[in-house]
């Protein structure tokens, strides 16, 4: 019997040394690729991913799904633009946190009390969304910044959170490191990360242990959306616009990462350790191609062949296959025919 | 007609069978026995070709064979009936039987299947074993003795010669039981050879003709059935005495009753049960029996929450309470060790400690934050108390323990809950006779310390030993009730059958 404990380190291990290869054959390829420069664009831009993936990992260690958290921070960064006018900018970006949010709980409503899977709630809140983003911006990019000069302290704060630095480092980058830190935090020392697990490893069981699983996973679903918010205030805040455009099909990457770190899709395993390096990996890749000028379709190909191999390994860990059948033909053995014997 | 002689095999260094050897003869109904861990699944598994052996001949007619993969052993004759059958619910009789060996028309219409003929040879299989089975009939549709039934023609039909079945009664009642056992005993007239496995102790006597007893993976010995007692067999099982607690509790009569904790008046719900009144005292141990699908299984569910009742009302400690969901369930004190614990019980993914402390946060984690220390001192506790066994500590994964182990973790969990009125499902479903037996004295030490437990239980010998006092349900109906100093196994089964008294 393989402890737990130790396969786990082993799933790091490997994430790290594909991390260190992907690393070195880019450092050797592009000039560019390890100067400071770089880096420091390389980490602002991962950002965004990296807090959708902090709250995502948390969900779907809770066994949920959140395909609308690209479009959802479109949606919320053009409520900013719309209502910068009449409410003020702060305003403006506190609501936008909220419409996050709402609609983070509108998903775990619809999967949790009206029982939809969380695969269409998602895909249909992911068509919403975006489709709100345009009506709302009237399909256009708007700008963020103070126009008239009647906000100019109040802009000059929201710009910070782009632009500023925090202790030497950029503050959205900041931000990405205290959300992961406390995504860490709660995961390991909360009874909602904790539930997390349970409902994710088996949610029959958790409910009649007395879990409330519902208001959990509504939790769960609600972070991911204000999640989304938070990454549009610092996104528009940064690019001084908000685009009904923006955060194309990043629901691919963001679960792309997260699964690459080893979350399951089942739920009820992983942790954030895991998730960073996805994150890492993936955007690492993404950004080499980039600098060897590989087409953005090549990109979409490679972020799609990462998700599909991490899901494919995923299933080959967990199943329990016979392979000298396997390799005669014979079909595959069920799962739990072999390995769910009773210990003997 | 089948030997395995001297068999070893070693899983990551750890012998689970060494020098075991069983042989069969035709006709004869082989009882397997031994604990959970004893070798017993291992061992037919390598007769099966699911495993290799490390060392040891397998010898068939004579004959040293070798089996690389199950269908190997089907082509020798030999076929398994798992405790949890594999066929296709929405599809029919015929055509489980026939599966992948459907008859064709002839001719140009080779590519369609000959319902006519497939029937025909259906109906010729049914008749191998004189059963009044209708060929047409979707396989959900059938009870599960006739699914088994149907897994036993299946065999027959593929020219099966040696049948291993893995406690093939775990879901029967006990009608169902002796209909399966008419079935085994034609088949070995018909010159089968039948290595039976089970936990029940009963059933082999009535069954099998030669018992063979393995234990931590070493053959025990093998026997005739009629040289053997009960007591015999469980001390060769076990290596020790288990005491004959029903006659240890007669003789002290004299518990002590408490206030009435929980009490149930006229709850019913509709297509389940009906007007179901009885209380539980502090102290006191009821078992509920009934057959399967009596009702009391929906009871204990409904008491917790689970499900909701359509009329009738729930006191705990002499208060009403409304139960609309387990949360409120163990907020009133009440809780559940369910039916099927990999199911329903255990997170089996997560750790034997995170799985006892599931339902106790309000103390571990105040303000949503754990207290590790405490967590783990009060893991520590009841790992002690209960004799929970696991290879690697509290960290270990709960899908690693044995039934009797993960039972006692579901159990732990509650009693960390502090809850006052404890429910158990079939608490001993496959949980072999040592830990079955630890789980009675912890019951009966909870009791002693004013706890109000209620047993649902098909099993009942289990009702005859653990319970002070039995009730009886048939078809949502209570329809008796007694003292255990009453109670017989004939009473019981009466009342359980809807007979009036």
């Amino acid at each position: 019997m393989k402890s737990a404990r130790n396969r786990s380190l082993a799933e790091i291990a490997s994430l790290v040394v594909i991390l260190t290869l992907i690393v070195l054959f880019f450092s050797q390829a592009s000039p560019i690729f390890l100067t400071q420069r770089n880096l420091d664009n390389t980490l602002l831009d991962i950002t965004t991913v990296g807090i959708l993936a902090v709250f995502t990992t948390m969900l779907m260690i809770g066994g949920g799904l959140d395909l609308s958290v690209g479009s959802t921070v479109a949606l919320c960064g053009v409520v900013i633009g719309a209502l910068q006018g009449t409410w003020g900018i702060l305003p403006a970006a506190a609501f936008a946190v909220a419409i996050g949010a709402l609609v983070g709980l509108a998903n775990g409503f619809l999967v949790t009390y009206i029982g939809i899977n969380p695969l269409i709630t998602t895909l249909g809140m992911l068509s919403i969304a975006r489709g709100l983003a345009f009506v709302f911006a009237d399909g256009l990019t708007i700008p963020v910044f103070d126009s008239d000069g009647t906000q100019f302290d109040a802009y000059n704060t929201f710009t910070q959170f782009g632009e500023g630095q925090m202790f030497g480092i950029a503050t959205p980058v900041f931000i990405m490191f205290v959300l992961f830190i406390l995504g860490l935090l709660i995961l390991q020392f909360t009874s909602y990360g904790r539930a997390m697990y349970a409902i994710g490893g088996n949610a029959q069981a958790s409910q009649l242990a007395g879990l409330s699983v519902r208001r959990y996973r509504m939790i769960a679903y609600m972070l991911s959306g204000l999640s989304a918010g938070i990454a549009a205030v610092l996104l528009t805040s940064r690019l001084y616009a908000a685009d009904p455009r923006a955060a194309p099909a990043m629901e691919l990457t963001v679960i792309t990462a997260v699964v690459l770190g080893g979350i399951s899709l089942a739920g009820g395993k992983g942790t954030l350790i895991g998730t960073a390096l996805g994150v890492l990996i993936l955007t690492t890749l993404l950004n080499g191609m980039k600098l060897l000028s590989t087409s953005t379709d090549a990109q979409n190909i490679a972020q799609g062949v990462v998700l599909l191999l991490a899901v494919g390994l995923d299933q080959l860990r967990t199943r329990d296959i016979n392979w000298t059948a396997w390799l005669r033909g014979s079909r595959l053995v069920p799962n739990g025919t072999k390995a769910t014997a009773k210990g003997d | 007609m089948l030997e395995m002689r001297h068999i070893r095999k070693s899983f990551y260094g750890v012998k689970v069978l060494d020098d075991v050897s069983i042989n069969l003869y035709p006709g004869e109904t082989l009882a397997l026995l031994g604990e959970n861990g004893a070798g017993k699944s291992t061992l037919i598994k390598i007769l099966n070709g699911d495993y290799s052996r490390d060392a040891g001949d397998v010898i068939l007619d004579g004959v040293p064979v070798h089996f690389a993969e199950p269908r190997d052993a089907e082509g020798a004759g030999i076929r398994m009936i798992y405790q949890e059958l594999h066929y296709a619910p929405e599809l029919s009789v015929t055509e489980n039987l026939l599966l992948g060996r459907l008859p064709h028309r002839q001719g140009v219409l080779g590519w369609m299947i000959d319902w006519n003929a497939a029937r025909e040879q259906a109906r010729e299989a049914l008749k191998l074993l004189n059963v009044n089975i209708d060929p047409m009939t979707k396989m959900r549709d059938l009870s599960v003795v006739e699914r088994e039934i149907i897994e036993i023609v299946k065999a027959l039909s593929r020219k099966a010669r040696i049948i291993v079945m893995d406690e093939p009664t775990a879901a029967l009642t006990p009608p169902e039981v002796q209909q399966l056992f008419g079935i085994i005993r034609d088949l070995c007239k018909q010159g089968i050879g039948i290595i039976y496995i089970s936990h029940r102790l009963d059933e082999v006597f009535q069954i099998a003709q030669r018992v063979t007893v393995l234990r931590d993976g070493k053959h025990v010995d093998t026997r005739p059935i009629a040289e053997m007692t009960h007591k015999a067999l469980v001390h060769m099982m076990v290596g020790r005495d288990i005491e004959e607690r029903a006659e240890v509790r007669k003789g002290t009569a004299a518990i002590q009753l408490g206030d009435r904790l929980l009490e149930v008046q006229g709850l019913g719900k509709t297509g389940a049960f009906e007007d179901i009144s009885f209380q539980v005292r502090a102290g006191e141990i009821v078992a509920l029996f009934g057959l399967l699908g009596a009702g009391h299984n929906i009871l204990t569910q409904t008491i917790f929450g689970v499900e909701k009742a359509d009329s009738g009302s729930v006191h705990i400690g002499g208060h009403p309470v409304q139960v609309a969901s387990p949360q409120d369930a163990k907020r009133a004190g009440i809780g559940f060790v369910p039916l099927d614990r990999k199911v329903n019980g255990l997170v089996l993914g997560m750790s034997v400690r995170k799985n006892i402390t599931l339902s106790n946060w309000t103390t571990l984690a105040p303000f949503g934050i754990f207290r590790p220390k405490k967590e783990m001192h009060n893991t520590r506790n009841w790992v002690d108390k209960l004799g929970i066994r696991m290879a690697g500590g509290i960290e270990t994964h709960t899908r690693y323990l044995s039934g009797g182990n993960q039972q006692k973790v579901v159990l732990a969990r509650w009693l960390e809950a502090n809850v006052r009125v404890l429910l158990l499902n079939e608490p001993t479903w496959g949980v072999d006779v040592g830990a079955r037996s630890d789980i009675y004295d912890q019951l009966e030490a909870l009791a002693a310390q004013g706890l109000a437990i209620l047993i649902v239980s098909s099993d009942i010998e289990e009702v005859l030993t653990v319970s002070h006092r039995i009730l009886t349900i048939y078809k949502g109906h209570l329809t008796g009730e007694f003292m255990q100093s009453e109670a017989t196994q004939e009473k019981l089964l009466h009342a359980a059958a809807g007979g009036t008294l």
